[in-house]
């Protein structure tokens, strides 16, 4: 069994900071002292909108190519979805799990797990063997998350959802608070705006987080414009419709006035090149036009 | 005295020569027996056959008859051996020889006339193999008899025209084969127009290229999207069947007894839509005696599959072979059958247990569990037999209203414009397929999607490259052009171009939505 207790010097330091700090960790995969230099914890809700998923990606595929490990509570939702954009980005992240160390929870993202084992990552738990996660876990385990990071970003979160629990801890902690703001509209952005309200940072790109670890986006991609003056005029015209809200092809043919089967084909020729994505019935802009 | 009377026996879309031997024995007691695996139905034959003879003034004769139904070890079923049996008593009685090579099928009524009987068509087609002249049936079932031509369908009223016939008092012509269409009740017609349903322009689009290649239709969205109303529309931009279909659709629904009365062929295609409680058996037919399910009744029509996740597991799964092979083999101990089954599969389901999922105006309430054991519920090998998906929004009324929609009248389009389409991309496949012995599109195998398929050579680079990039299996690839086939008819294009391959992909369901978390 891998143990890291409080004694051990490869205790992660800024966890030891922490008021309940857990005395034994359990983990999988190899320790190595250095994944916990520069640590983010990305957490936010289960119910992830496209929005979310868009953001989320973007965010945490930067930082983890600048070299920030991202730390997550291995949920679904925003949680899988932070872990996955890391190991796309080739970076590394950990995984905070609510139950014993030896159970997959939820069982379904083995696969996930699986990769982050393979890419370096690291699962830690503070319960042994195969204790079930219950209700009172998972805000325990929120202080571990927060407490590995120098900084929290909370990307989509309802009203008393257990993502401002971990955004409570990491200001009781002392530790930097990023929030994402959303659409007032949407009821798992309505956290996030409490948290802005109450003095969280607002991020609008991913400098804003870069600064705080003291690094610089290496090579700032521009081919945004390039890309965009390659379009032809309709799909100029739906990338404008788009970038503004995802949509479903039958409020594009609408505004545009374009036959349906005419629009499938650019849309299906579009996404085929990944201008756009979709997902939920709707089209949305692809990442080259997406964020800045 | 021995009398043969030629009959015929259905055993599912199978017909079987039968004899009833009539023996009317001067000495012993009077006595009526039938033998030859007769079931309860036909034993009780002989109570009908009794009274409806004497009740057409015949005297019943009072000897020892004995009637034989041969072959002796196939099962009997059904009243259809009331004329025959009636016919040969009355020839054996009053010496009155019957016309040869003439087959008599039919059911009585006690006061002598004849009542509508299933399986008439299948008998004609079977006389007309058999090289049998004349077929006496009931006159209510004759007009389905009738479309079998060259052949003398005589329609019997009652059993005392019958013997006036045979006594050479009176004549009985035989029907004209007849045009007249088959009574509608039995047979939906579209309920709403395509105009009435507002926005939904996509799931239109895949409504007229599922129409016009017979591909398969897969709708999700939540309750109040619109989902079961295009549905219901759909049979309204179906092309008619052609004479061979309407035959072929014709012989099951004869087999099914849902003729009507005086009804004709079908002519109209079937549009079958079973609640979700259906068993297996009702599905894909089966039961004691092998019967047609609701796969074969919606042979060369719709099955509309509403709530497609509430189906049992095991139903939707036995659809498999049907959705593969266009027909289904059913073994039951009692015999075995089988059914064409080449209907468009026509499903729509919500996207969660609660159906708000993806709502842009209420909360799904459903835990991430109960999603995916939802989707569970169908399976990856019935999804990959799906030809298209589309996804139903939620149609904003507001927006609706502020839309001009005088000035964009072609986003309403009337279903009969958009029929006349399909009809065209119909004759295009008719003629296309004139030596391959299938009717549509998605009837092709791999081997004639080589040879009618021609992709040109950007259309190929792009499936080329969708293929690489969404991970597309062998038969989503095929699929991909058979849809694309069927958008390059509907264009009345000879090749298959880019955009045709372009707009088929979009119906595809790849990466889309398997990460609902």
């Amino acid at each position: 069994m891998k143990i890291v207790d409080i004694d051990d010097p490869k205790y992660p330091p800024l966890l030891k900071q922490i008021p309940s700090r857990p005395d034994k960790l359990y983990y999988k995969g190899q320790w190595d002292e250095a994944i916990f230099a520069k640590c983010l914890a990305v957490v936010g809700s289960r119910r992830m909108t496209t929005y979310g998923r868009q953001v989320t990606t973007e965010l945490v595929e930067k930082a983890a190519l600048e070299g920030i490990t991202i730390v997550s509570g291995f949920m679904y939702g925003v949680d899988a979805q932070a872990h996955r954009a890391a190991l796309k980005a080739k970076g590394r992240t950990i995984a905070v799990m609510p139950c014993g160390i030896d159970l997959i929870h939820p069982a379904y993202q083995e696969d996930l797990y699986w990769q982050i084992l393979n890419s370096r990552g690291l699962i830690i738990s503070e319960s042994e063997g195969q204790a079930p996660p219950a209700k009172w876990s998972y805000p325990r385990r929120n202080r571990i998350v927060a407490g590995l990071s120098q900084a929290t970003l909370v990307i989509e979160a309802a009203l008393g959802s257990g993502s401002l629990i971990t955004a409570g801890l990491a200001r009781k902690f002392k530790r930097k608070l990023f929030a994402v703001p959303g659409p007032l509209t949407s009821s798992v952005s309505r956290g996030t705006l409490q948290l802005i309200k109450e003095g969280a940072v607002v991020v609008t790109n991913i400098d804003d987080i870069l600064s705080l670890y003291g690094l610089d986006r290496q090579k700032k991609v521009k081919f945004r414009e390039n890309q965009f003056k390659c379009l032809g005029r309709l799909e100029k015209e739906i990338i404008n419709i788009l970038s503004r809200e995802p949509k479903e092809i039958d409020y594009l043919s609408r505004q545009l006035k374009i036959a349906s089967s005419k629009l499938g084909a650019v849309l299906s020729l579009m996404k085929l090149k990944g201008f756009i994505g979709q997902e939920r019935g709707k089209y949305y802009v692809g990442k080259s036009f997406f964020g800045s | 005295m021995l009398v043969k009377v030629s009959s015929a026996l259905n055993l599912g879309l199978h017909t079987l020569a039968m004899d009833v031997e009539v023996n009317l024995a001067g000495r012993g007691l009077p006595a009526f027996e039938i033998v030859g695996l007769p079931t309860k139905a036909v034993a009780e034959s002989k109570q009908r056959v009794r009274i409806a003879i004497m009740n057409s003034q015949i005297q019943f004769p009072k000897s020892r008859i004995v009637i034989n139904l041969a072959p002796a070890d196939v099962p009997k079923e059904g009243a259809f051996y009331d004329l025959p049996i009636a016919a040969g008593i009355i020839a054996a009685s009053l010496a009155c020889p019957l016309p040869d090579k003439s087959l008599f099928f039919g059911e009585l009524s006690l006061d002598g006339r004849l009542r509508h009987t299933k399986g008439t068509l299948l008998l004609a087609l079977f006389a007309k193999e058999k090289g049998v002249k004349n077929i006496f049936i009931p006159k209510e079932s004759a007009n389905e008899a009738a479309a079998v031509k060259g052949l003398n369908v005589y329609p019997v009223e009652s059993l005392s025209q019958l013997v006036a016939c045979f006594c050479g008092n009176q004549d009985l012509a035989p029907v004209e084969s007849s045009k007249k269409e088959v009574n509608e009740k039995h047979f939906k017609k579209a309920e709403f127009d395509m105009k009435e349903v507002l926005g939904q322009e996509q799931a239109k689009r895949a409504m007229e290229i599922a129409a016009a290649g017979s591909h398969n239709l897969f709708m999700t969205g939540s309750p109040g999207s619109g989902k079961t109303m295009l549905a219901r529309a759909f049979p309204g931009i179906l092309p008619p069947l052609s004479e061979p279909e309407s035959l072929e659709v014709t012989k099951i629904y004869s087999t099914s007894g849902l003729i009507p009365p005086d009804g004709s062929v079908v002519k109209s295609r079937p549009f079958r839509a079973p609640h979700h409680t259906i068993s297996p058996v009702g599905l894909i037919g089966g039961g004691s005696r092998v019967k047609p399910g609701e796969v074969s009744l919606a042979h060369r029509g719709v099955l509309f599959l509403d709530e497609f996740n509430e189906f049992p597991r095991s139903a939707l799964e036995a659809l498999r072979q049907p959705l593969e092979d266009y027909r289904i083999s059913v073994c039951r101990s009692r015999g075995k059958a089988i059914f064409p089954a080449q209907f468009i599969l026509l499903a729509s389901a919500n996207p969660c247990p609660c159906g708000y999922l993806y709502h842009p105006g209420r909360d799904c309430i459903c835990s991430a569990r109960e999603i995916e054991k939802y989707r569970k519920r169908i399976s990856g090998p019935i999804l990959d037999r799906i030809d298209m998906l589309v996804e139903v929004p939620v149609v904003d009324v507001k927006a609706f209203s502020a839309f001009d929609f005088q000035k964009a009248k072609n986003f309403l389009e009337r279903s009969e414009s958009i029929r006349q389409r399909v009809i065209r991309a119909r004759n295009i496949q008719s003629k296309r397929f004139k030596e391959d012995s299938i009717y549509v599109n998605a009837e092709m195998k791999n081997s004639q999607i080589k040879k009618h398929c021609f992709l040109l050579s950007r259309a190929k680079e792009i499936l080329i490259d969708a293929a690489a990039k969404f991970n597309l299996s062998a038969r989503s690839y095929y699929k991909t052009i058979k849809i694309a086939r069927t958008i390059a008819d509907l264009d009345g294009c000879q090749n298959i171009e880019d955009s045709h391959i372009a707009e088929a992909l979009q119906y595809r369901h790849w990466g889309g939505d398997k990460n609902f978390a």
